[in-house]
């Protein structure tokens, strides 16, 4: 039997299901080998079937964490899509500050006290909340990575991230490394993946796709501190879609 | 000699990318630095440029290739992929010749790997004599800045004038066909030879003196450099990625979305990267950046000299300007030693290599037949296989297959049966992906085989022997291989003792034949288990491995040892046969290692300067009891 896919969105753009959909020509294959069972981005139907559920989006509610928790309950398989599953993703930027005043900031002197609509918490990723067998990191997701990882899981293989950093692509595309022209760059420290789609055009890896396992965060932070970027700058962009993560 | 005017060179360009004489790939500009890119035009041809990003070894060994295509749904239908397209690089540096030249020793000498010979024979090289050296190079001291061979042709542009050079009949041919050059001047030649001279003393940055880095390397094999360099480094890979002179690769299968088609690619890999060396266990020989960072230079400086005659550097300076830490430029770092060379000397000693220039499909797996399937234990499987060609698999104990699924991968496993048969076994044990899915393969189900590859066990240095053969865990499948063997060949050898440990009773293999060996006149068998859990029995020896030694009744100035087992068993094993008198020379083990190739080119086995594919995995202990990466 094909297993059944479901797609589930929390707190995203849903821009990393668009990009499942963008798989054009490639999306009958899909279809051909799973059963897309839930997808708010394409359809109507729903069910709670499911084999493998890809998680969009952070959590930032109860609610949010209560239904995840039940989908974690029904799949067998449970894989987070895009950064802001991965890692919590640029809504972490948020936990900078106490939730109160973020509230504040945002709604205002609006009555939202006890509707859980509003209830938010500090923003969590996937993996802060359940267990995540698989992720497929990005902001967006690759949508070639997606249906490598697709087909290695329907193939019953562990599918697997690059252990290396974005480096080895750019090197690979024959890229001139940003720094030498005053950008900056977190690829030295993040996992590839992407193609190293930034620095191929041009602009410094914003670390979307996550730390590698284990990042040489002193090595880099030495070498952007030679190249002239201050703590400033450099916190900003470490926090941009790993705020308070390992390694710094 | 010959000569172009200007223009009529810039012809020359023009009617081979219009008249299609192959794809004509030169040095354009990108951006502010230049790189090897299709030609459109002649106008766009840089020969002034001082260095490309990405050296010309992209042309031949491409960043991402595809090496078979297979469609799965079939019973075991793959074919290879070549890329047959024409091609003339058009401005190659001498510095960048003299790698492809090393390139061509390291990918058509021995094993000759028939994707590269093809792309090989199928590329055009004009050379170009440099007409601006990038800042970090420091070819003048290595005599890389000019090249005698390799090229087709070598041209030198003076400005109105183009000079060249013909190497091949190839380069004649070519100009024949979309020129008419005429003969160079005598003035014209002495223009060359100026012109290369004041290049090769052009370039500021030297060798401090004039040392050998292979003898300067073995001196300083622990020398704080290592240690303080690589604190720095990002183990980011760019210093290998972007040497002309390292060609190590990783291979890798995909299938499309329809999980019926797909192909088996080779992409670039690099020593720097941390799972260079990842084996199936999950255990990492390399593990430190140190370590890696070290092996980049030992590589380069002594392990390659020592196998080919060259030092795998040509002085181009690509590492030093995109390592982003600057710790990569193999000329400080060698400057550095040289400058300070440590007391103690450590040669690293490379076992003799035979360069046997073998030419067969190397790449490609050929079908065989799960005829049998019998489950060990929880964890492994013994196999018995037949090649679907009808022909017997010729090996010797202790050499290893590569056994594939397709779209799953491929791993290398020892065969663990003594020759002779029609057919051959594998032990597997479930570990990963490609493991897990063969043990969902059933009798009459098909896999890939490639080899027999490696050294196995010199079985004529062995017989007339008194043998010891001590395994430890699933280091007994290769192990019974030679057992066997003796016991096959029984006259040829004379007492033979076997101890066998393991971790507890249910994992314990091969019981058959431990029951045969049991019972057999002049053999000894000695079992024990680390431990016995609740729930299993066991009433032998319990204890490690070494308690077995001091029960074995051998003489131990007149017994060939061969140990086999876990990574961690070999330390131990030997000290204690040491102790009893076991000259090293006795001693024989066969050691694991990331096998991709098994020919001695994707570089992930190396033990030091050894290829485990190659010269192991069956290694006399004196040869490789002095390099510090062996046990
Ligand atoms: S990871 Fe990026 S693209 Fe995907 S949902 Fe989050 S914000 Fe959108
Ligand atoms: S641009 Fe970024 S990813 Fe590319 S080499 Fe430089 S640091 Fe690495
Ligand atoms: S280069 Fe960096 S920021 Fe850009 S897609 Fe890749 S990981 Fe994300
Ligand atoms: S080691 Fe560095 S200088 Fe030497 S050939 Fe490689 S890239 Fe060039
Ligand atoms: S030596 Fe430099 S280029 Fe090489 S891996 Fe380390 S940081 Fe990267
Ligand atoms: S070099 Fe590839 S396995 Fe030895």
């Amino acid at each position: 039997m094909k297993p059944r896919v479901a797609f589930f969105d929390f707190a995203s753009c849903e821009g990393c299901q668009l990009n499942v959909i963008n798989l054009e020509e490639k999306i009958l294959d899909l279809i051909s080998i799973v059963d897309v069972v839930t997808f708010r981005e394409a359809m109507t139907e729903r069910t709670d079937e499911y084999d493998i559920a890809f998680i969009e989006g952070s959590i930032n509610r109860p609610m949010d964490e209560e239904k995840l928790k039940k989908i974690r309950a029904n799949a067998k398989v449970l894989v987070a899509l895009g950064a802001c599953a991965h890692t919590g993703g640029v809504n972490k930027l948020r936990n900078q500050w106490p939730v109160e005043n973020v509230k504040k900031e945002v709604y205002g002197d609006a009555d939202i006290e006890g509707n859980p609509l509003f209830d938010a918490f500090q923003t969590k990723a996937v993996d802060e909340c359940v267990k995540v067998d698989f992720y497929i990191p990005g902001c967006p997701i690759d949508r070639n990575e997606f249906a490598r990882m697709v087909t290695q899981i329907a193939m019953g293989r562990t599918p697997k991230l690059p252990t290396y950093p974005v480096c080895v692509e750019c090197k690979k595309n024959e890229n001139i490394c940003v720094f030498e022209y005053g950008e900056f760059c977190l690829g030295p420290i993040t996992r590839a993946g992407c193609d190293a789609i930034c620095p191929t055009n041009g602009e410094g890896c914003d670390g979307c796709r996550g730390y590698l396992d284990d990042p040489k965060m002193n090595a880099a932070k030495d070498v952007m501190l030679k190249y002239g970027i201050t703590l400033d700058m450099m916190m900003k962009k470490l926090n941009m879609y790993n705020y308070k993560k390992e390694g710094y | 000699m010959k000569a172009l005017s200007k223009q009529k060179w810039l012809e020359f360009i023009d009617r081979m990318i219009k008249e299609d004489a192959g794809e004509v790939i030169g040095v354009k500009a990108k951006g502010s630095r230049f790189h090897f890119s299709p030609l459109d035009a002649a106008a766009d041809l840089r020969l002034d440029y001082d260095i490309t990003l990405l050296p010309p070894k992209k042309e031949l060994l491409p960043t991402c290739e595809s090496l078979l295509e297979f469609d799965i749904s079939q019973p075991f239908d793959v074919q290879v992929k070549k890329e047959d397209q024409k091609k003339i690089l058009v401005g190659v540096h001498p510095y960048d010749m003299v790698a492809i030249n090393m390139m061509d020793r390291i990918y058509l000498d021995t094993h000759v790997d028939e994707h590269y010979e093809i792309r090989r024979n199928n590329t055009t090289i004009i050379v170009s004599d440099i007409l601006n050296i990038p800042d970090r190079a420091f070819c003048g001291s290595l005599g890389t800045h000019v090249v005698d061979t390799g090229y087709d042709l070598l041209v030198t542009d003076l400005g109105d004038t183009v000079v060249i050079a013909v190497g091949t009949d190839k380069g004649t041919e070519l100009l024949d066909k979309y020129a008419s050059p005429r003969d160079a001047t005598d003035s014209e030649k002495g223009d060359v030879e100026n012109l290369r001279e004041t290049t090769g003393s052009s370039y500021t940055r030297k060798m401090a003196d004039d040392y050998n880095w292979s003898e300067v390397l073995k001196e300083n094999y622990e020398h704080p450099i290592w240690d303080e360099n690589a604190r720095k480094c990002l183990s980011c890979g760019s210093c290998t990625l972007v040497c002309p002179t390292c060609v190590c690769y990783d291979v890798e299968d995909e299938m499309e979305l329809n999980l019926v088609k797909g192909k088996r690619t080779r992409t670039w890999d690099g020593c720097l990267l941390k799972d260079f060396t990842l084996v199936g266990s999950g255990e990492t020989f390399r593990e430190s950046p140190m370590e890696r960072y070290r092996h980049r230079y030992y590589r380069k400086g002594l392990y390659l000299p020592q196998r080919f005659g060259f030092v795998a550097c040509v002085g181009c300076g690509r590492c030093a300007t995109q390592c982003l830490p600057d710790i990569a430029d193999p000329l400080e770092v060698m400057n550095a030693l040289a400058a300070s060379s440590m007391e103690e000397k450590k040669e690293l000693p490379i076992p003799e290599v035979e360069v046997q220039g073998i030419k067969e499909e190397l790449l490609l797996p050929v079908s065989a037949t799960i005829m049998q399937k019998h489950k060990m234990n929880d964890l492994e499987t013994l196999y018995t296989l037949k090649l679907d060609s009808g022909k017997k698999l010729e090996y010797e104990p202790g050499q290893f297959v590569e056994v594939s699924i397709f779209g799953i991968g491929e791993a290398p496993i020892s065969i663990s049966s003594s020759p002779g048969a029609e057919t051959f076994e594998l032990l597997i044990r479930r570990l990963g992906d490609l493991t897990t899915a063969i043990e969902r393969l059933m009798p009459g189900d098909k896999v890939g085989i490639r080899g027999p590859f490696g050294n196995g066990f010199d079985t004529d240095e062995l017989e007339g022997n008194n043998m010891l053969y001590i395994g430890g865990g699933c280091g007994l499948a290769p192990l019974r291989s030679i057992i066997n063997y003796s016991l096959d060949n029984r006259k040829d050898f004379k007492d033979v003792t076997i101890l066998y440990g393991c971790k507890d009773p249910d994992s314990q293999l091969f019981h058959s034949d431990l029951d045969r060996w049991e019972k057999m006149e002049g053999v000894d068998l000695f079992t024990a288990v680390d431990s016995c859990p609740d729930g299993q029995c066991w009433d032998g020896n319990t204890g490690v491995i070494t308690t077995l030694i001091p029960k074995a009744k051998f003489d131990p100035k007149d017994t060939k040892v061969i140990i086999v087992g876990p990574p961690i068993m070999y330390k131990f094993v030997i000290r204690d046969i040491k102790a009893l008198g076991v000259p090293d020379e006795n001693i024989i083990v066969s050691l694991e290692r990331r096998m991709k190739c098994g020919v001695g080119k994707c570089g992930h086995c190396q033990i030091n300067g050894v290829y485990v594919c190659l010269e192991g995995p069956v290694f006399n202990y004196k040869d490789i009891k002095e390099l510090p990466e062996a046990l």
